[in-house]
């Protein structure tokens, strides 16, 4: 498994199967970034409850995630008033009201499982469209010796999504890009190592010709990049990256398309650490295997002891105690 | 193998050989006890000269010899940070299985990568040229092995890097 799966597979299957036939539940359970769900039938087997909390919260209703879940999920939505205590968001089902044929069913399934991402994805989602405007107002300046002149703003609004305790992703809407910048820290020297390696790679990846397509990548370490450098409060240190996304609007001109990449890029640091960690184990059953083979090594400088049955001249067995 | 490490694991084992004549010797400042004259350094007749053995600047041998035990510790080599780590935890790893390698030193000597530690136990309990052959051989494989290692975090970063970036591309 390479690529990390953008729904949640708990919500996907417990869905599933009530579906066939209600029961009872009450399942807590979390995802990425510190994500928590409560799945549960408060009042009958029947009414569904998922409920999610999400750190970013706050962040996420100033670009308009309610609307946008509003928009995606309707009259499943709960009004903000009745979400669940503790959560952000909750979401009711009513399985004597699902929709009949099997593939809408599938499709709600699939719309629901992924609640994490759809809110997530507004930030981007308003960025693009601020991308849009922008292009659309935006003039070239008329010549050359007229770029001194100091140029009308044409950068969208910085976003920034704390997604994290510490780390957090900075959105920026400007006339031909959107420009994603995540931070991220390591926590340990190994992983500042492999992450560093991991992360020049991205950058060299997209010197292939397969991925000439692929949007930009940017990585620093230790300096914040100049989009997001005036920010108070900026960690900068041995142990953080910035990574930068540039996303030009080919990228997110087709909805289904845009939305598809969203999915992957809200995804980038669990699946940077995640590839870490994976290497770290690997390195580990390596070393484990090394470690056997040495030791078969230096037991072969050890003597065979020869154990011969020793027999006492009357043709019993001696055994030493 | 290049060129120059062979002369290199030579002149170890040819050295390791020499030293590796140890005969039981109890301590002179406690009565009743029997200690690697080399690690508890009280009676400086016990000890004999000690020598290193250079490949270049990174990747070194000493060998200290005594009367009844032999330090021998290694320093790897490290070309970056990504062998410095990976050579650190994999030493590391060895040295917290030590109780299995009965030679093995639990920590290594300050400037070096790894210890190890025989005495005349050792040398009685087991062949002396296989106690060799497994130096030598652990500072063959260890290279190997740490380099590999590095290859196959950046085939891995590689694959990773390509096929996250193919599926944000346009398709």
């Amino acid at each position: 498994m390479i690529i990390l799966e953008s729904h949640s597979v708990i919500i996907n299957d417990v869905l599933t199967d009530r579906f066939e036939k209600p029961s009872r539940a009450d399942i807590q359970f979390v995802d990425y970034d510190n994500v928590r769900f409560h799945l549960s039938t408060p009042s009958s087997k029947t009414q569904l409850l998922l409920s999610m909390g999400i750190q970013c919260w706050p962040d996420l209703v100033k670009y308009g995630a309610r609307e946008h879940l509003q928009d995606e999920y309707q009259d499943y939505l709960l009004p903000q008033d009745q979400t669940e205590q503790e959560y952000d968001v909750s979401l009711i089902i009513d399985l004597e009201k699902l929709p009949e044929s099997g593939e809408d069913r599938l499709a709600l399934i699939s719309r629901i499982s992924h609640l994490k991402s759809t809110a997530m994805s507004s930030p981007f989602l308003s960025a693009f469209s601020e991308q849009s405007t922008l292009q659309a107002n935006y003039k070239e300046p008329a010549g050359a010796q007229q770029a001194d002149i100091v140029q009308p703003e044409n950068k969208g609004e910085l976003k920034i999504v704390r997604y994290r305790e510490e780390e957090a992703i900075y959105i920026q809407a400007t006339n031909d890009r959107v420009t994603v910048i995540f931070s991220t820290v390591f926590k340990e020297e190994t992983d500042k190592v492999f992450g560093r390696v991991f992360l020049q790679e991205f950058v060299d990846a997209r010197k292939l010709n397969a991925l000439q397509n692929a949007p930009q990548v940017r990585y620093s370490n230790r300096e914040p990049p100049l989009e997001i450098r005036h920010l108070p409060g900026l960690k900068n240190g041995e142990d953080w990256g910035y990574v930068t996304f540039v996303l030009s609007p080919r990228h997110f001109s087709n909805p289904t398309q845009a939305q598809a990449n969203i999915n992957r890029i809200q995804l980038f640091r669990d699946y940077l650490h995640y590839h870490i960690k994976c290497s770290k184990a690997y390195m580990h059953s390596r070393m484990r295997h090394r470690v056997a083979e040495f030791l078969k090594i230096l037991n072969r400088a050890k003597p065979e002891v020869a154990a011969t049955e020793k027999k006492t001249a009357t043709g019993r067995t001696f055994r030493t105690r | 193998m290049s060129n120059t490490l062979r002369p290199y694991l030579n002149a170890v084992r040819a050295t390791l050989t020499a030293a590796l004549t140890l005969e039981n010797f109890s301590s002179q400042v406690v009565e009743r006890h029997n200690k690697p004259e080399v690690e508890v350094q009280t009676s400086p007749e016990a000890l004999l000269h000690p020598l290193i053995v250079s490949r270049n600047e990174s990747e070194r041998v000493l060998i200290e010899p005594s009367v009844n035990s032999i330090r021998l510790s290694i320093a790897i080599k490290q070309a970056d940070e990504i062998e410095k780590i990976l050579c650190h935890k994999f030493t590391r790893f060895m040295m917290m299985r030590a109780e299995g390698f009965v030679i093995l030193r639990r920590k290594p000597l300050p400037g070096y990568d790894i210890s190890f530690l025989i005495t005349n136990f050792h040398s009685e309990s087991m062949l002396k040229h296989k106690l060799v052959d497994f130096i030598i051989q652990f500072m063959e494989d260890v290279d190997k092995e740490i380099s590999e290692m590095k290859l196959s975090l950046n085939a891995r970063a590689r694959i990773v890097a390509e096929s996250y970036l193919s599926t944000v591309s346009l398709t």
